[in-house]
């Protein structure tokens, strides 16, 4: 028997097929785009073609993500935060805080021993320190956003920004382009400021963070330079799962397997 | 235009009490109270005063001055969905979008003619710098007298003195704008119904604690705050009666307000003010009843008509707002362990200093006796910035968790 | 007079009253949000709340403070109340008073202020060990004066365009007097006046009064000066208004009450009114301007400041009935803030020229 979970994001819609070992038979990642039901339809799709399974073999599908409730096929509907601490603490049992940072959120989330949600916090409604703040920042800067994880590389100044609104931000970084600040500086500071931001976060969970085991998810995972900021600001390494993306999805593939098992899928 | 809202207000639940005699929900008793204090205030033929949250409003009731806090008028443009033509008015003419929308919608209704003319103004300084602003503005804008409340901060015998002389000259300012002299029978009268009041409220929030509670998350909501309005008056003794008799009776039948209660929560602060589907959803879909909020609680002591405005000036300076943010989370704290509860929700009304200004102490407050706190990025007015999607995030997170721990208590 | 030490009494609000620190034998020590410091008062707090609260706790977290015996905290906004709670959090050990401020400045509100003070000075006694007596309070109530007299002296030559450093100089030695021992600052603003006037060095800048609530760094006056802006004038907490002027000879016998009754006749902070006269803030603004023949008014106030923030549009009408150009701007305490609004300021000089 089948589990599969479903993300829907804001900028990616990630799927997680699992067996009932819990093993990860096969993960997709594709764009939201404009149209939930088409990237909802073709993640699935992608993880049916690499199993050669379908729709009948499983047993009960959870959806998160913010586009959740669009889901028809799902057998309930469970937030992103649970599902991220569950995939998580599969992955790492010992990991006690986790960051996720996805396309409009960005959370942390404190882990009991047991991996259930202690406590978390979410940014507040601007976007400031997600990946659209970064999209917005890479094309402020003419350059691709997956190149923006190394760009940062030999910058040696402590630069802020001082605009964490996205849109102020984008015009800071036009302005210090004007200015002719290197890039990887620019960089650099974009990347402090989201570990600056994240920190706070952090310490509305937590404030003895010293010596806890930290975890990142979500797509912004993916960028090493944020990564280095904010094992900066945290003063710790912070461990990064294989793929950062798809940790809500499989969290939902696990929470589906056992609702099942304690006849509470509602 | 208000004036036949209210009236039409007033008709209809009055039709619906006289046509339903069996099913006199208290609610319904309470929205009555409130429909017709707001057709009194737009009849354009009483004595009206735009006052401060902390006013003595059973002491005004009994000067026979129709009196109500300005916050009133932005709450009411929310509930009827009007908000928002009257906060751009506010905004177009350079009052800040980052300032509280419930003072916003004041000063854009002042503009557009809606805030009905008052004879007087009576400010108060607590709860908040906002409030005593905007009613800064409404005396200079209608060109009517100002009386200020200094409310002290520390409850002194000295404090007490000082705002008690401050109600006695506020007497005589009343005084001098209506011609009548406060009625020494009249303020007699005022006081017994206050202390009435008091006491049947004190019970409703007893009965209130019950597990599981009579309460949900609709029938106390912005209770406790509007309640001061009608103190010192035959009417809020029969609006807490008809509470006091209807939880009485649900707990005797073993009814509960809300049908499968699961998770009980506390509300800090003000309510959400427009229609939206929060409450019904944390109801229906995870069982989980918002039993207490924190204005709805009586802190102060009866009122001693031998030397009432002392008793008056006790309970102004005792609301929770007031003070250091410790005596704030103290009560939170007692809430939390009167009500059994199992996690707070801080909408953190946007703009609001005094109270979304020491979010993040409320929240280590209750968590260190185990109540956790969901801070909310929401402006309790404004719904034109309502992200319905991320709230029901917060929300449905935060009871997933709340379920997953064992009950505190 | 108690023996004469530079142990630091710290305070954030123009309302604190100086001579009673300095009479208990303390030096006053304004906490002034300047420098660079991680945000970190956000999570405690809340973002949407003033800047300059935020930097302050800021400071105090990143523990960036001299000594203090002791931080008094005055209860003129909600802001500074809550600084004062967040404050009790994040530096257990300090010694910390709230006092209560009232909003008007009627008999009874005198009568209660002064009370407060009589309960400050209780609580500076605890603190120093021994106990001021009226007459230090008197003489250092004297010694405010005259320092008030000298930095109005300095304004004055200002004005006039004759004072070398300008506006910059000024703020700089306002804030060296709630920094350092009150003596100290006498001596320099003396040395100051002595000095030969400058050569009309403010000549090619318009003259403009500029008001609002902080402005502590003095680069934000010389961006003003190199914008074109000759401040002829300014109201704001951290210049001229924790300083008035002092005149013994008041009728009023009990020194406490006369200590309130002078702090609350200081040029208000917008959080202070006559109920008689509302918004009589702008009024006062447009006689200030007219006073120092200013060619237009800049404001200038952190974000978040409810006080300014509510008051602001009928003081931009009270300017443009008076015909007087409002140049408005809001920042968060750090010079980068004011910096992004060169081009407005510039602006707005080239349109009075």
């Amino acid at each position: 028997m089948y589990y599969l979970g479903i993300d829907i994001g804001s900028l990616s819609c990630d799927a997680v097929l699992i067996d009932a070992q819990e093993n990860i038979l096969a993960t997709s990642v594709v764009p939201t785009g404009a149209r939930n039901q088409e990237a909802i339809a073709r993640a699935t799709a992608e993880v049916f073609r690499a199993t050669g399974l379908s729709e009948t073999d499983l047993k009960a599908t959870v959806s998160t993500g913010y586009g959740r409730d669009r889901v028809q096929s799902r057998t309930a509907a469970v937030t992103e935060i649970t599902c991220h601490a569950r995939g998580l603490q599969a992955l790492k049992p010992d990991i006690r805080l986790l960051i996720d940072i996805g396309g409009q959120d960005s959370k942390a989330i404190l882990l009991g021993r047991d991996g259930r949600v202690m406590d978390f916090a979410m940014n507040d409604k601007c976007a400031a320190g997600t990946g659209r703040f970064l999209e917005a920042m890479a094309r402020a800067l003419q350059v691709d956003i997956d190149e923006l994880g190394e760009l940062d590389n030999g910058a040696e100044r402590n630069l802020t920004l001082s605009s964490m609104c996205t849109v102020f931000a984008e015009s800071e970084v036009v302005s210090l382009i004007a200015d002719g600040v290197a890039v990887n500086e620019i960089v650099r500071g974009l990347n402090r400021s989201i570990a600056s931001r994240t920190l706070s976060l952090v310490k509305r969970v937590y404030s003895g963070i010293e010596g806890l085991p930290v975890a990142m998810s979500g797509g912004v995972a993916r960028n090493a330079g944020v990564i280095r900021s904010l094992s900066d600001a945290l003063n710790q390494a912070i461990f990064v799962p294989e793929k950062p993306d798809t940790v809500g999805a499989f969290g939902a593939a696990l929470i589906a397997k056992e609702r099942m098992e304690n006849g509470k899928a509602a | 235009m208000m004036k036949q809202y209210f009236d039409g207000l007033v008709a209809g639940i009055e039709r619906t009490l006289r046509e339903n005699p069996e099913n006199k929900s208290p609610r319904k008793i309470y929205a009555l109270e409130v429909a017709k204090l707001g057709s009194r205030l737009y009849s354009g033929k009483k004595r009206v005063a735009w006052c401060g949250v902390t006013a003595p409003f059973d002491l005004l009731n009994a000067m026979g001055v129709t009196s109500c806090f300005v916050e009133f008028v932005g709450a009411m443009l929310a509930s009827t969905g009007m908000a928002g033509a009257y906060l751009e008015e506010a905004e177009h003419a350079g009052y800040a979008g980052d300032t509280c929308a419930y003072h916003r919608g004041v000063i854009g209704a002042m503009r557009k003619g809606l805030m009905p003319e008052p004879d007087f103004l009576i400010a108060t300084s607590v709860p908040c710098t906002g409030g005593l602003a905007v009613m800064e503005t409404l005396a200079k804008h209608f060109n009517k007298d100002l009386f200020v409340l200094n409310v002290p901060q520390r409850l002194t015998e000295e404090s007490v003195q000082y705002l008690a002389d401050q109600i006695r000259a506020m007497v005589a300012f009343v005084e001098n704008h209506t011609g009548e002299s406060l009625d020494k029978e009249n303020l007699r009268r005022a006081i017994h119904f206050t202390n009435e009041a008091r006491v049947l409220t004190e019970e409703v929030y007893r009965l209130a604690q019950s597990v599981p509670s009579p309460a949900n998350g609709r029938v106390l909501s912005n209770f406790g705050i509007v309640m001061a309005l009608l103190l010192g008056t035959k009417a809020g003794v029969d609006v807490a009666t008809a509470y006091r008799d209807e939880f009485r009776k649900m707990i005797d039948n073993g009814e509960s307000g809300v049908a499968d209660e699961k998770l009980r929560l506390l509300w800090i602060q003000n309510r959400i003010q427009f229609k939206n589907p929060l409450v019904d959803m944390l109801e229906a879909d995870y069982g989980a009843a918002i039993v207490s909020d924190e204005l709805n609680d009586i802190t102060w002591g009866a009122i001693d008509p031998e030397v009432p405005f002392e008793g008056m000036a006790r309970r102004a300076i005792s609301i929770p707002f007031n003070g250091d943010v410790t005596r704030r989370i103290a009560h939170l704290q007692q809430l939390a362990k009167r009500y059994r509860i199992d996690g707070a929700i801080n909408p953190c009304n946007w703009g609001c200093r005094q109270g979304t200004g020491a979010r993040g102490l409320i929240s280590e407050g209750l968590k260190e006796i185990g109540v956790p706190v969901l801070n909310l990025e929401v402006d309790c007015i404004d719904s034109r910035n309502f992200a319905e999607g991320q709230l029901r995030t917060r929300l449905e997170a935060f009871t997933e968790m709340l379920n997953e721990r064992p009950s505190i208590w | 007079m108690a023996e004469r030490s530079t142990e630091r009494i710290g305070f954030a609000c123009a309302y604190t009253p100086l001579a009673l620190i300095q009479a208990a034998g303390f030096a006053p020590y304004r906490i002034l949000p300047m420098g660079d410091w991680p945000d970190q008062a956000g999570q405690l707090l809340h973002d949407n709340l003033c800047p300059h609260v935020k930097r302050l706790l800021d400071r105090a977290m990143a523990k960036d403070l001299p000594d203090l015996s002791g931080v008094i905290f005055v209860n003129s906004c909600d802001a500074m109340r809550r600084l004062a709670d967040a404050w009790r959090k994040v530096r257990p050990n300090d010694r910390t008073v709230l006092i209560d401020l009232p909003a008007t400045a009627d008999a009874l509100s005198v009568s209660f202020f002064g009370k407060e003070m009589e309960r400050l000075a209780g609580i500076l006694d605890e603190w120093s060990g021994c106990s001021i007596n009226a007459a230090e309070i008197e003489d250092s109530l004297f010694q405010y004066g005259q320092l008030a007299r000298l930095l109005s002296d300095l304004s004055n030559r200002n004005r006039r365009g004759a004072l070398s450093g300008g506006s910059t100089r000024i703020q700089e030695l306002r804030n060296l007097a709630v920094t350092e021992p009150v003596e100290q600052t006498i001596l320099l603003l003396q040395q100051a006046l002595a000095e030969s006037p400058a050569t009309m060095n403010g000549q090619s800048g318009v003259p403009v009064f500029v008001f609002g609530n902080m402005l502590p760094d003095p680069a934000a006056f010389a961006l003003f000066e190199t914008c074109g802006v000759h401040v002829v004038g300014d109201d704001f907490c951290t210049g001229s208004r924790m300083f008035g002027e002092y005149e013994p000879s008041l009728s009023e016998p009990n020194i406490f009450r006369r200590m309130a009754e002078r702090i609350l006749s200081h040029p208000p902070c917008a959080r202070t009114f006559d109920p008689g006269q509302p918004i009589k803030i702008a009024s006062d603004i447009v006689n200030q301007a007219v006073a120092c023949n200013a060619q237009g008014v800049i404001g200038h106030t952190v974000k978040f400041c409810d006080p300014y923030l509510a008051r602001i549009p009928m003081i931009r009408e009270a300017l443009k009935t008076a015909n007087i150009p409002f140049l408005f701007l809001e920042g968060d305490c750090s010079l980068r803030s004011i910096g992004q609004q060169r081009t407005r300021i510039e602006a707005f000089i080239e349109m009075l020229r």
